[in-house]
Parts: structure tokens; sequence; C-alpha cells
């Protein structure tokens, strides 16, 4: 037997599939579809009524709009088409992956599916963006069409919980030990339902521990209904002292919910915002900030967020990055993620302007210049 | 002084001129005064030429424009029944025009004004449907504010809303400075609509430019967030390589020559430095043309202390941003694309600095061994230069470019491209090295709204001739990027106070 039969009575398997984009390492699809970068592997779920347990994918490379390498899985799951497309989009510094889940009713009855993520575990999920220790691994750049559920109250979670951070020098509340920290200049936001008369009285306490020096980190703090603040920890209080900031906040909107948040001030050096404390009090209080910053008011305050700590939670209950999807007879909806590729993060959100149409447009424009230039 | 080309030889400017005007650069990038600017002496191989020109982007750009109004006639509100809405409408539909075959861009204005929220709904839907890359809503009636605020959030592309004199209180702008992406101008100066059309141009611009980032070893491209300008990373040997090969053709000697002959004075370099700082020059030219790149940055300062060139690239460098062409330092990508927003959007080249507090003055030096020359626009008079050689490796040929006297000037730095620095100061005197010590262009500044020159922020900040303060924080506006000022009052005293 020579070696061409030899191959052609091999059974036929399906490899995983490569791609990227000029000059960088490449990322693969798996033959289940999974996407597989270093620091695991992001797999996609579909369920709901009539659909099927996970069946067979048909993985395969393709070339999109003839010139970006993609990985492409596809499969029929009753009567949804699901397909799924991986691609590197060439954002600087080194890119990441762009992966597109499609799916489409084929049967012509509206359907219900749920398409959600399977990540390692001890991801945090927050509401666009998933983080693996300090490393943003999936963010959404375009709000996504499924529902997603909610607490009552909690963090955004797009800012690092980091534990014992704070070292105050003088006796305080033990809630200025931690902090959550927007790591890569991400805003530190948290939602709070709106009290019946829609005001609320906020305090946010912070403890530099840092930056010894004044203008290293300012913060911009708002807080919905208040005029914004912005604190310089330092040279309000000093290093490693505990302060504390009171905002008049009203429902502005009339969304039922309190919005937050505390991020970079003009001029920081140090673009990562810190929060240490929240507390929430009756509008009509009346507060001495040193009963407050010592603890002293927690029992009266309607909330208490040791921010970092041992009571915080995600506004989000669900430790699975999962997406309510309605289609109607023959509809087509697609989600996309950004999904982290070698050495790199996934890009926030809140910070960058990336749409699912601009990260294409950015692949398109580099291969498009490999083929003309020279 | 004779900093102003006018070498009768230069036949082929004619050609670049020709080539400018049919482009989609507008007339403020056609000059009498360019020096050296495509220069192809007879001596040339035909085709071995590149005009500097030709490498500054010339992207097509597509704006969509409208007149909102209610229905006709007027009566009582603003702007009340004795403006006259045809000839005003007419004044602007004729500026508009104008302004848009100087600066390049393709307009679309609707036929008609608009008068009722079913027009502009359909208006908003052929938007959507042909993508435009920026929008004009002219205002002929007070309360049409919220429709040009639907505009904006329905379609997510940058808006410009002109508001005449009488179409606008406080409040309406203030309200639509809300909505992400909407420019609001409520004025009569026609100037600052064109200013906004212009920051349509400058947008597309950076997005068709491709930077070659000269440095380290890597080889790869990628674009950058909001701007979508691509950038394209080669070895830094490359440079080095691509210059040993240069030899001093007819082109170098002449760029040589011209350099030297249009200087005010010479005081370090040699005739061969000025023909290696213009080998430089054709050699960048070279390298761009071959990767189809519109602007570079490189780490020159490597490259020099690993003696691999003989000469640092800083007089080449002035010649490509006196020709439109954004050519960094360093390597710096930052200090670049704020260079190229210089270049893009005001028409004029600037120079990244080294930003040295003068604490007896309490003013601001801002020093580095190259700057462009045009330093009011690419079409007015160079500013007087002197030949000098880099101060840190006593190598090659710099300049120091005297800056007008108590000008104002403008400082710019995108700390990345989701914010800018904006500042503005004075020059206050020009710096001679010696008796002082670091780069041979330092401008002493005094500082606008900063009560402490030790707390401007920045580093590498692109110093531009002219206050361009609203202009910068439009396009800011527009594109959603964040700006910010140097602290107006001094960080020092919260120190002392803390």
């Amino acid at each position: 037997m020579n070696l061409i039969t030899l191959l052609i009575c091999l059974p036929v398997t399906v490899v995983a599939i490569e791609f990227s984009s000029p000059g960088f390492p490449p990322s693969r699809m798996e033959a289940d579809g999974k996407l597989v970068e270093d620091w695991g592997a992001a797999g996609v779920r579909l369920a709901g009524k009539g659909v099927p347990e996970p069946g067979p994918l048909r993985v395969e490379a393709a070339k999109l709009d003839q010139l970006i390498p993609a990985a492409r899985a596809s499969a029929q799951r009753g009567p949804v088409a699901l397909t799924l497309t991986a691609y590197r989009s060439p954002i600087w510094p080194s890119g990441v992956d762009v992966l597109v889940v499609r799916v489409e009713e084929t049967r012509g009855q509206p359907v219900a599916v749920t398409v959600g993520l399977d990540l390692p575990a001890k991801t945090r999920i927050g509401n666009r963006t998933v983080t693996l220790g300090k490393r943003t691994i999936v963010t959404c750049p375009a709000p996504q069409t499924g529902e997603v559920p909610v607490r009552d109250w909690g963090c955004c979670n797009d800012a690092n919980m980091l534990p014992k951070w704070g070292k105050p020098t003088v006796p305080c509340d033990p809630a200025f030990r931690n902090i959550r920290a927007g790591l890569g200049g991400e805003h530190i936001r948290y939602q709070f339902p709106a009290p019946k008369k829609n005001k609320a009285k906020f305090v946010l306490g912070f403890c530099e521990s840092h930056w010894a020096e004044a203008g290293a980190r300012p913060l911009l703090c708002r807080v919905e209904g208040a005029p914004q603040q912005t604190v310089d920890p330092v040279a309000k209080w000093g290093r490693h002292k505990p302060g504390a900031l009171q905002f008049d906040a009203a429902d502005e909107n009339r969304d039922g919910k309190l919005d937050i948040s505390v991020r970079a001030g003009p001029g920081a050096r140090d673009r990562n915002p810190i929060l240490n404390v929240i507390w929430i009090f009756p509008a009509s209080t009346t507060l001495k900030p040193a009963d407050v910053i010592a603890g002293k008011l927690n029992a009266t305050a309607t909330h208490y967020v040791d921010v970092g700590g041992a009571n915080d939670q995600s506004l989000f209950p669900t430790e699975k990055v999962e997406y309510q999807v309605r289609l109607p007879a023959k509809g087509v909806r697609e989600l996309t993620f950004c999904v982290a590729c070698t050495g790199n993060s996934a890009p926030s959100p809140t910070t960058s302007a990336w749409t699912p149409e601009t990260l294409y447009r950015a692949a398109l424009d580099v291969w498009r210049g490999q083929v003309t230039a020279r | 002084m004779n900093a102003i080309h006018n070498c009768h030889r230069c036949v082929s400017r004619r050609d670049c001129i020709k080539t400018l005007s049919l482009s989609a650069l507008g007339a403020t990038m056609i000059g009498p005064t360019v020096h050296a600017m495509a220069k192809a002496p007879s001596q040339t191989v035909p085709g071995d030429h590149i005009d500097a020109c030709m490498l500054r982007p010339r992207p097509d750009v597509r704006v969509a424009a409208a007149f909102f109004e209610l229905p006709r006639p007027y009566w009582l509100g603003w702007p009340g029944t004795t403006y006259d809405l045809d000839k005003h409408e007419n004044e602007y539909r004729a500026l508009l025009a104008k302004s848009s075959k100087e600066l390049g861009i393709q307009t679309d204005l609707a036929a008609k004004p608009i008068p009722t929220i079913e027009g502009v709904t359909q208006w908003i839907a052929k938007l959507k449907a042909e993508k435009p890359h920026g929008v004009l809503v002219i205002l002929q009636e007070i309360h049409c504010w919220p429709w040009a605020e639907k505009v904006a959030k329905e379609t997510g592309i940058p808006l410009i809303v002109f508001a005449p004199v009488g179409t606008a209180f406080t409040g309406h702008v203030k309200r639509a400075c809300q909505v992400p992406g909407l420019y609001a101008l409520s004025t009569l100066d026609w100037s600052a609509v064109e200013e906004g059309l212009r920051m349509f141009r400058a947008k597309r611009q950076f997005e068709e430019t491709r930077l070659l980032w000269i440095r380290k070893n890597e080889s790869n491209e990628t674009v950058l967030d909001r701007l979508g300008t691509k950038v394209r990373a080669i070895p830094r040997d490359t440079f080095n390589l691509a210059f040993d090969k240069q030899t001093a053709t007819a082109e170098v000697r002449d760029v040589a020559s011209d350099m030297r002959r249009h200087s005010r004075k010479i005081v370090e370099p040699k005739p061969d430095d000025a023909v290696n700082s213009a080998r430089c020059y054709v050699t960048a030219k070279r390298l761009l043309a071959e990767h189809k790149a519109n602007a570079l940055s490189m780490d020159c300062l490597g490259m020099v202390s690993a003696k691999l060139v003989p000469t640092p690239p800083c007089f080449a460098w002035t010649m490509l941003q006196d020709q439109g062409v954004t050519a960094g330092c360093e390597a710096d990508l930052f200090g670049a694309m704020s260079l190229m927003l210089s270049s893009y959007l005001l028409d004029r080249p600037g120079y990244m600095n080294d930003p040295v507090p003068e604490t007896a003055h309490n003013n601001l030096i801002v020093s580095h061994c190259t700057s462009g020359t045009k330093l009011a626009g690419f079409n007015k008079p160079a500013a007087p230069y002197i030949l000098r050689n880099h101060s840190e490796s006593a190598l090659g040929v710099s300049t120091q470019v005297l800056w007008p006297l108590n000008e104002t000037v403008t400082l710019m730095r995108f700390s990345n491209t989701n914010e800018l620095i904006i500042d503005t100061g004075k020059v206050v005197v020009n710096v001679d090295t010696p008796p002082a010590g670091g780069c041979r262009t330092s401008v002493e500044l005094k500082m606008d709204n900063i009560e402490d020159c030790r707390d401007v922020l920045g580093f590498h900040q692109v110093v531009t001739l002219g206050n361009h303060r609203r202009a910068l924080q439009g396009f800011c506006t527009l594109y959603g990027i964040k700006y910010i000022h140097s602290p107006e009052h001094s960080t020092f005293a919260d120190r002392a106070n803390t």
C-alpha cells in the first residue's frame, strides 16, 4: 500500500482551523467549534424548546470577502441554524479575535433560544466584560440583542476587586481596606434601586494607598442627579488617609435606578480609578463625615457596600454568559464577541469605540494592504 | 532673510500643484513656497522621483446636508419674521458649495429645506442607507433642534448643526452638546462651519493613512481605535539598510543644496552632512511609497545611538512635515498621531517636544531637534531657520526654527486615541543652544490658564502656531474623544496645603 492509498483509506477527521492577521501568532478553532486561546477556550452553547442536544459541527476554513482568514463552524440544531465565525481583527496593539454567533430560524415558526458562552472556571462576568484574573478575556463591542437578568443592586463589574489593597493609617471603617480598581481605565460603575421619593444621599469613600504625591490619580465621581465631583484623594486627605464625598442623588431619568460611576479624573497619570466604600442614606439624613468614615452610621444606611470586600456583589446573578434570543419566523440574530488572543486583553467597551463594523473593517483594510503594498 | 523658496528651476513644483489642485486636498495645500517640494531634477530617471505631496492621503469625503425649518410663513418665535429665509438659504447654499469645492468634499445637499418631522424621518432613512462620512444640518427655525438631535441619535453619524444667530438659545446648544457625535455651532461666522467640514476631511485622512512604525524587529500591521489609522510596524534596520543603498543622486544633491541655501545661517553642518540628510529624506519617501504609506515614526535616537546612520533624520523630517507628510521622532506613535492631527485638521506642521519647566519665569520651554517651517500653514511663507547639528549626538543636520514672538501656539497630545490634551500659550523667546542645553528648536512659552508651569500635562506634545483650542475640541466632540487641559490651579499649592 503506497502512501496515497493509505491516506485515502484513513477516516476523515476535521483538524483545527488556524487564523490570524499579519505578523501575529494564530488562534485556532477546534473541531468542536471551540475557540482556543492562550488563556483557555471559549465554546458556544445553544438551548431552547425543540433545540436538540449538541451534535456535530462542520468546521472549515473560510476567507471573508475573499481576504480575511477565518474559521467557521456550522450546524443545524432543530429549527435553528447556528453558525460561528471567528477571525482576527488587527486592532492596535496586537489584535483581538472576533467571534460572531449567528442564529437563524429555518422552519418558519418563532422560537426562543438561549445562546451561551462556555468559558473557563473562575471567570468574572460583567455587563459587557468577562475577566479571568486581571485579564479581560471577552467583551461585547456593542450591546447584545438578548436579555440578561440583573440583581437588585451591584457593580456592573467591569472593575477588579482588590481586597486588602487599602492601608489606612488611622482608625476607620474596615471597608477602607478593600477596593475595586478599574484596571486599564475601566470606569467603576454601580447601580442601585431608586427609593420611593427618587432621592437619596450617597457617600463614596476613598483611601489612596499607592501614590504618595498629589496629581497622580485624581478621580471623577458621578452620582445620578448630583453635580459631579473631582477629587484627588492624596491632595485632599493624604496617602493612606480615608476620606469621603457626599452626593445628593436623584433618579434623574426616572428609570427606577440610581447609577454611579468613578473614573480617572482630568490629568490623571494613573488612569485606573479606585473606590473603597459606598453608603446610601435617606435623602433627609444629616451626616457628619467623620462618623461615616468611622463606620458609626453603617447600621442606618439603606445600603452599605464594602467595595471589593465581603458584601460586594455583581449586578449579574449568573456565572454564565447567556442571552435569551427570540427569533421570529425566518429571523436572524447575530451576537458579536471580542475574544482576547495571545498575550492581549479584549478592548474595553467603555473606553474603546470598536463596533462589529469597525472591527471587520480593520481586518479588511489590513488584508487589502497586504495585497496592494509592494 | 532667504527662507522663502523662489527656485525657478523647480519645474515639477507646477506639476505638484496641478496634482494637488485635482486632488481632495484642497487649496490650503497649494503653496508657492514649499522647500524641495517635488524636486525632480532633470538628471533624474523618469519615474524615479517621488513627490512627497502625493504621499498625503486623498480620501473621498461624503457629506450629507439639509436645511431644517418649519412650514412658512413664520409668525412670532425665532428667528423672526424679519429673517429672510430664502436669502439666508441661498447664501449658505453658495458658501457650502464653495467650501466643499475648496476642501475636496462631496456634499449632497437636500434640494429643499425639510419642514416636517416626517421629512426628517425620511432623510434619516436615506442617511442610514447611504452612510455619509458626516452630516451637516443648517437650522432656519429655533424649534428644529430636537430634529437635529434625532438625526445624531438615530444615525450615529457625526453631525454638525449650524444654527445661525437667531435659531438657538444657550439651552438648545447645551442640550444638543450632550448628544454623542453632535457638534453645535451657534454663530453667523461661516468659517466655523468650514472648520467643521475640515474635521470630516481630517477624520477621513486619518482613516486612509498607513503609518510606518520603524522600530525594533517587528513586522505586523494594526489599526488604531477611533481614528482608524493603520500602523505598519517594520524592523528598524529596514531604514538604515535602505539609507545605505541611497546614493547621492541629483535629487539628493539638489535637496542638500536647497536646505543650505534657504537657511538663515549654518552653524555646524558641513556639505556632506546636508547630503546625508537629503539621503535620509529620499530614503524615507521611497520607504513610504514602497509600503503605500502616508506617514512614519522611527526609532531615530536608537539608530543614532547604535551608529547605524551617519545622521539623524531631523532635517528630512522637517521637509516631510512641511509637505503635509507626518514624520515623527523616536517611534512615539501617539506623538506622531498628534503631529498628524495638526497636519490634517489645521493644515500646518507642528513639532513634538520635550517639555522643560522654566521655573524662574514660570514658563514652559518646548524643545526638539526638528520642527516644520511652514508654521502658519502649508501655503504660507516658511519661518526662518538656522542649520544646526543634532544636539545630543553632534551629528548631521537639524533645524533651529525661529518661531514668531508673541504669537499664540497650541499644544496638543493624544494620550491615546480616546483622550487629547489641549493647552495654549504664547511664544516668549527662541532659546539658543548654547547657552542652553537640550534640543535645537527651543521655544519658551508663557502658558495660558496654567498657574504653575510644572503642571503642564504630557510629553512630546505637539506645538502648533495659532490658537486652535476650539477646533480641536470640536474634532474631539464629533469623534468621541475626551479632551482635557492642564490644571488651571497649581497642584503644588495643594501639596503645600496638605
